[in-house]
């Protein structure tokens, strides 16, 4: 017995620090479970997918013979992969090898024995929650068509439309609004049923011995009722007595009333939920932009500044703790959310990853304490991302790098150097500018020095920007964080370094194209 | 005796900045204040500062300063303030070079019917240098550094003076980096048309005097490049 626990307890820890059977078994929970993964959309439009080829060959199997291949693909394929897919739901919805390890270290801890039989019930109770639970059962119950062979087994197909409410998150969505209505629901279900009860004893009591009368039988009474309160009458069974009418009016009154307020309460659940629901969709947004730049605070120089990055095709989301303006970054169609920049919570609610996804985080209250305070939470949160920083008294300078922020920008600071154009060089200012606007078709621009570039260019000489009429203003070397100006021939290029060109757009394309075009391609 | 001025309406940040920035090519700078101020005072920058009031009274300014060759900012704190002050200058000078600050576009539209010859928008002038900061950051920080001579790098606008040196040769074909370490970005014409040294226009405009070269070097190769071309601007 010893040696079959050792071995247990050895395979749990072999398959827990197994980095191949980790990165599988994560696969497989992103895959099913992970609304943010990027793949999981494609699983589930495949199953869909499937579940609607399924109930199409079920119906079109009625009246006209389908061909064997159909029904092997029914029977067998869609539920051999509807059954794959159960089992590694089953496999991923607990762990068991962690379940061992937990029980192991106890055991050691209290100076126990290791309980095999403990660890069994565990991982049998664990296992169990999910298979009884409604999600796995319709699961289950699409598998059954597999044994087609019982002509009733087939019908369970259309258990296999129940599936959809797994893929579809929107049904999830609808769910849970619902539930918050829940107290309300079911105070007017009870109303419901009791009026139909009622009401299906009086007209049975009063009509049923009448000899004009449909209703015969409690069951009669009950269709009566339940066609009456749902305001559907179809008219086939009707109420003949003066006593009998006037059981249908008080039924109709009552029906009215239940279809109003069941009306009422999914437009009110509805209404209630939207925001969150309009909030989550936004988290889901952001959560899958890549090169983010979050703007904190959402005021002018932020509403200019989201126009300029917007129209510049920049990923931007905007957070601001004040309603007002959130809806205002809103009507501008902007992606923002009403939470506070300088609280980590909505850093954590936005789940995105600092370092991977986001570029860099601007700071535009126009008010440094706000913007001091916004930068120190990001800086707790994460040592490496950019943050740039609005300044609007200079003598808070020291204290906004202090906390944190890489770039602080003193508006009062620009707008001297736009004065200084006007007194300086107009012209050689104006071609700088002109440089720089997007309207104009010269352009200056950096390209990177990239692996691929190096394959081919090892030095400035060999560029041969020239020939495409390119001017090369200088090099940023990575290497010494600094600008060289017309570097000389001999000048190595590197990795990360950056070329600054200037040139008519098309012929700056063209030259960085050539640039990443292989010697051997060029040949 | 008048003096070329840099007269600043505005004692604030805005209006320190400003005069920081012209202080090198204006020596005389007033920054006016409409709070009470002493006497003959300065401000730690050195800055003289003196009050005013929006009145129309403005024969002291024009006792002292040569106002074709001066330039008035108004940077006042209040839009409405900047708005009548800079409607009150104009009426009494018409030719002087009035730049006032906007916050939004509102306001400059305002300013510039009042009469201002420039308007720095703020908050546009703040989130335009933002955003170039954004898109390209390096382009950005070395230009700023040679727009405000942060660097030993300058741009330089140079008059041609001797036109015979381009002599059955056009701009686009001599290699200025490589002859004479400097970079020719672009050629103004007499007639202030401006085109990009590669363009196709400028590889067939015979160069005269008079044009002027934008051109970026280090001060030495730039003012040794200056006399090669026998111009000074």
């Amino acid at each position: 017995m010893k040696t079959l626990n050792r071995l247990v307890i050895d395979a749990a820890y072999f398959l827990n620090s197994s980095v191949w059977y980790q990165k599988k078994r994560r696969f497989f929970s992103n895959l099913l479970e992970n609304d943010d993964y990027k793949y999981k959309r494609y699983f589930d439009i495949f199953m869909i997918l499937l579940i609607f080829s399924s109930v199409s060959i079920l119906i079109y199997e009625v009246k006209k013979d389908v061909h064997d291949y159909l029904n092997i693909f029914n029977s067998y394929i869609i539920s051999f992969i509807f059954f794959v897919e159960y089992i590694l739901r089953l496999w991923i919805y607990s762990s068991i090898s962690k379940v061992i390890i937990n029980q192991d270290e106890y055991s050691d801890l209290l100076g126990k024995n290791f309980s095999l039989s403990f660890v069994i019930q565990r991982v049998i109770k664990d296992k169990l929650k999910y298979i009884l639970s409604i999600k796995a059962i319709i699961d289950l119950l699409a598998i059954l068509p597999f044994f087609h062979e019982l002509r009733l087994l087939r019908i369970f197909i259309l258990f296999r439309m129940f599936k959809l409410f797994r893929y579809a998150k929107n049904f999830h969505t609808f769910a849970s609004i619902l539930t918050t209505k829940k107290f309300e629901f079911f105070a007017l279900a009870m109303f419901a049923i009791i009026v139909i009860f009622v009401s299906s004893v009086l007209i049975y009591v009063m009509e049923t011995n009448d000899p004009n009368t449909k209703i015969k039988t409690l069951y009669d009474a009950f269709y009566w009722s339940i066609v009456t309160i749902s305001t559907v009458g179809y008219g086939d069974v009707v109420a003949v007595s003066s006593e009998g009418r006037f059981v249908a009016i008080i039924v109709i009154i009552s029906g009215i009333s239940v279809l109003a307020f069941t009306t009422s309460l999914f437009v009110s659940a509805f209404t209630e939920e939207i925001e969150d629901i309009k909030e989550d969709k936004s988290i889901q947004d952001v959560s899958k932009l890549d090169r983010l730049y979050i703007i904190c605070g959402y005021e002018n120089i932020a509403k200019e500044l989201a126009k300029k990055l917007t129209y510049a095709k920049f990923n931007i989301v905007v957070l601001d703790e004040n309603l007002e303006r959130i809806n205002n970054a809103k009507k501008d169609g902007l992606l923002a959310l009403n939470y506070n920049p300088g609280s980590v919570d909505s850093y954590k609610k936005l789940n995105v990853k600092m370092n991977t996804q986001v570029n860099a985080i601007l700071c535009l209250r126009e008010d440094d304490v706000q913007n001091v305070y916004t930068a120190l939470t990001i800086r707790s949160l994460n040592k490496d991302v950019y943050i740039m920083s609005i300044l609007m008294n200079h003598s808070n300078r020291v204290k906004m790098l202090n906390s944190g922020v890489n770039e602080v920008l003193y508006d009062k600071e620009f707008v001297g150097l736009v004065a200084r154009e006007y007194v300086g060089q107009p012209v050689a200012f104006e071609v700088i500018h002109a440089l720089r606007s997007d309207d104009s078709v010269i352009n200056i621009e950096e390209i990177a020095i990239t692996e691929r570039v190096l394959q081919n260019f090892a030095f400035v000489s060999e560029l041969d920007n020239i020939k495409y009429r390119v001017v090369l203003l200088g090099i940023q070397k990575k290497s010494k964080n600094r600008f060289f100006f017309n570097p000389i021939d001999e000048t190595l290029l590197e990795v990360g370094d950056y070329l600054l060109v200037i040139g008519n757009y098309m012929f700056i394309k063209e030259f960085t194209k050539y640039l990443l075009t292989k010697v051997r391609d060029r040949k | 005796m008048k003096h070329s001025s840099a007269l600043i309406f505005g004692y604030n940040e805005y209006g320190i900045e400003i005069a920081k920035n012209v202080s090198h090519k204006y020596k005389d700078i007033i920054i006016y204040s409409l709070n009470d101020v002493e006497e003959s005072a300065e401000n730690d920058f050195g800055f003289k500062i003196e009050k005013f009031d929006l009145s129309d009274r403005w024969d002291e300014i024009e006792a002292r300063s040569d106002l074709e060759s001066s330039m008035i900012f108004c940077a006042l704190g209040s839009e409405a303030n900047n708005i009548f002050l800079t409607l009150s200058l104009r009426s009494a000078f018409k030719d002087v070079t009035i730049i006032s600050l906007a916050n939004n576009k509102e306001d400059a539209n305002k300013l510039q019917m009042a009469g201002a010859s420039k308007v720095i928008p703020i908050v546009e002038t703040t989130a335009n240098i933002i955003t170039d900061m954004l898109k390209k950051p390096i382009v950005t920080r070395v230009l700023h550094n040679i727009l405000y001579e942060n660097s030993a790098l300058k741009i330089k606008q140079i008059e041609i003076q001797n036109e015979a040196f381009f002599s059955d040769r056009f701009p686009g074909d001599i290699e200025w980096s490589r002859e004479y370490g400097v970079i020719v970005l672009s050629v103004i014409h007499e007639d202030m048309s401006g085109e990009f040294i590669y363009s196709a226009k400028a590889k067939h405009h015979t160069i005269k005097n008079g044009d002027i070269f934008v051109t970026v070097g280090y001060e030495e190769d730039l003012k040794e490049f200056e006399k090669l071309l026998g111009g000074r601007k």
